[in-house]
């Protein structure tokens, strides 16, 4: 796939390297000539191609080919920056995917389809969501969200007094809208059915859409 | 001036002319956006505005010219803010 990523700083030269290593045609735009030039004259990551100008410009976009891209990834420093691009990508040049960087969790919820963007990536609300995850135990984490916030993975930590414990995952009683999607046990990855008994101390992955993690709380916490 | 609706392409940029059959202010993950149906002879297309409930001069039955690059929606074409010429009924 052709991948454009705006903003070659450690995140942008990082994903390049990974992407381009997959397979994918990757363009990386920075508009520092220095960090460009650098990024020539080393060849690195390799296989990518490099383009000096600011990826906020129509024209910069153009020139990049992000008429015919599949994925355009804003992943500057700067949140401005990064919402303006993934404006640009989807309003002028219909870009199927577009994936935005969010720098400070204060923006993050400018980061939707009001402004073009497909998918958000959050590091400080990442890092928190791992950190609650790796605490908590009997609590219902957010871990993602995907599809702009319709669809949520969410793990709870199977406490000793939670009503799940025992029971099949049939018999849980969980919405319709919420699937659960694997259940780590003493670090192996149980892929879950419906006869599937679940203990104490498990962690179960739970995949919810739609306005019902009340219930899958109620259900697996108490 | 104006391609059939049904010529348009995913992706390439198009300016379409036909008459307003639909409106909706929705709200997109709380905020708002207008999103308009545009029809010809020849099919249907969907214009999204962010940020908006509603354009003056935009209303039902009202003919217009949408200039754009669309995506490609389940069964439509849709285009995000594109620009736009309101014209004689």
């Amino acid at each position: 796939m052709r991948v454009i990523i705006a903003g070659a700083g450690s995140v942008g030269r990082y994903m390049a390297g990974q992407l381009q290593d997959s397979g994918h045609q990757v363009t990386l735009i920075d508009s520092d000539a220095t960090v460009v030039t650098h990024g020539r004259a080393t060849r690195l990551p390799v296989g990518v191609t490099w383009y000096l100008g600011d990826a906020c410009e129509v024209a910069t976009l153009s020139a990049v080919g992000a008429a015919e891209a599949d994925v355009m990834a804003a992943v500057t420093g700067d949140d401005e920056d990064n919402l303006v691009v993934s404006l640009l990508a989807k309003q002028e040049f219909a870009v199927p995917r577009v994936v935005a960087r969010v720098n400070n969790p204060k923006n993050e919820w400018m980061f939707t389809d009001m402004w073009g963007v497909d998918v958000s990536v959050s590091t400080p609300h990442l890092l928190t969501a791992l950190v609650e995850e790796a605490v908590t135990v009997g609590s219902f984490v957010r871990l993602l969200s995907l599809e702009g916030g319709k669809a949520r993975l969410a793990e709870v930590t199977l406490a000793a007094g939670s009503p799940a414990i025992a029971k099949e995952i049939t018999d849980l009683g969980l919405p319709r809208e919420s699937t659960v999607v694997a259940v780590l046990r003493e670090g192996h990855v149980v892929v879950p059915r419906g006869d599937t008994v679940l203990h104490e101390g498990d962690e179960v992955l739970v995949l919810v859409t739609g306005g019902v993690e009340d219930d899958v709380r109620r259900a697996l916490v108490g | 001036m104006g391609t059939p609706i049904s010529d348009a392409q995913p992706r390439q940029r198009v300016c379409v002319i036909g008459k307003v059959t639909r409106m909706t202010a929705r709200p997109t993950s709380g905020q708002p956006a207008l999103a308009v149906s545009i029809s010809d002879d020849t099919g249907t297309v969907t214009a999204v505005w962010t940020g908006r409930r509603e354009i003056g001069g935009i209303t039902l039955g009202r003919r217009v010219a949408i200039d754009g690059v669309p995506v490609r929606r389940a069964d439509h074409l849709e285009f995000t803010n594109p620009g736009y010429t309101l014209l004689p009924r």
